[in-house]
């Protein structure tokens, strides 16, 4: 999985590649998470537009970071989670836990 | 692993592929896509694809992480099977104590939702058409049809 990790006015754009799952895709959000809350940016936003799916530690990881970063301030937005990811976000009941937006402007633009 | 009463027990399936792994966290994506891409060569709909796709990881995940706690030196093993009509039926073992299927959180419970584990299983439930346990819990058997 590809990370690309940004920072627009204030807010941490993380952009994944690839299929969000157990291993290294995940250690590797959780790494980008984890130093963006260190440097004390909790206004996060992860796109996952090009994320083909996602499974159960994914989601653990997405749930935890946004409550990390609620105790911070901030909190963690999503943007364009394909129909399968947003089917199994609603499954296992945190998809209304999430700010969902279809554009990443959109979502940065929120936080201001 | 899936032993010779399993393939009796599911007269008209044919073996697609039967893998074995290291019991490591890297090691899952390997098997997983091979599953992937046996399902793509069956030309079932994309959706069908993802949602087994999906529920062999999280089969594989609670093999290696909670069957095997991550050892390299345990093995887990993955059989995936069709029928002539695209039903799949999957098999992922691991060596590990087992545990008790029917003593799982519900993950959709308001004091779970914020947790960071405990869906795997409940998804695996709410993707495929059928689950079983065998030996305890050291496999698991799921169905799509």
């Amino acid at each position: 999985m590809d990370v690309d990790v940004r920072r627009r006015a204030q807010v941490e754009v993380i952009r994944l590649r690839g299929q969000l799952r157990l291993g290294e895709a995940v250690d590797a959000l959780r790494a980008a998470i984890d130093e963006a809350v260190a440097a004390g940016n909790s206004k996060l936003v992860v796109n996952l537009a090009e994320v083909p799916s996602i499974d159960s530690s994914g989601i653990g990881l997405l749930v935890k970071a946004m409550a990390s970063a609620k105790q911070r301030g901030g909190t963690l937005k999503l943007v364009n989670p394909n129909k399968f990811a947003i089917q199994v976000l609603r499954l296992v009941g945190v998809l209304n836990l999430f700010e969902v937006f279809d554009d990443e402007n959109a979502a940065v633009d929120s936080f201001v | 692993m899936a032993n010779n009463q399993f393939f009796m027990d599911n007269l008209g399936f044919r073996e697609l592929l039967n893998m074995s792994i290291p019991a490591e966290q890297n090691a899952i994506a390997t098997v997983a896509d091979a599953v992937a891409d046996k399902l793509k060569d069956l030309s079932l709909a994309e959706e069908k694809q993802l949602e087994i796709g999906l529920a062999v990881q999280e089969a594989l995940a609670n093999a290696v992480v909670h069957g095997c706690k991550n050892n390299p030196a345990l093995t887990v093993g993955c059989c995936v099977m069709s029928d002539q009509n695209g039903s799949v039926l999957i098999a992922v073992s691991d060596p590990g104590p087992g545990f008790d299927a029917t003593s799982l959180a519900d993950p959709k419970m308001q004091e779970n939702l914020h947790a960071d584990h405990g869906r795997g299983i409940y998804l695996i439930r709410q993707l495929m058409d059928e689950v079983k346990f065998e030996r305890g819990g050291q496999e698991i058997r799921m169905w799509k049809y």
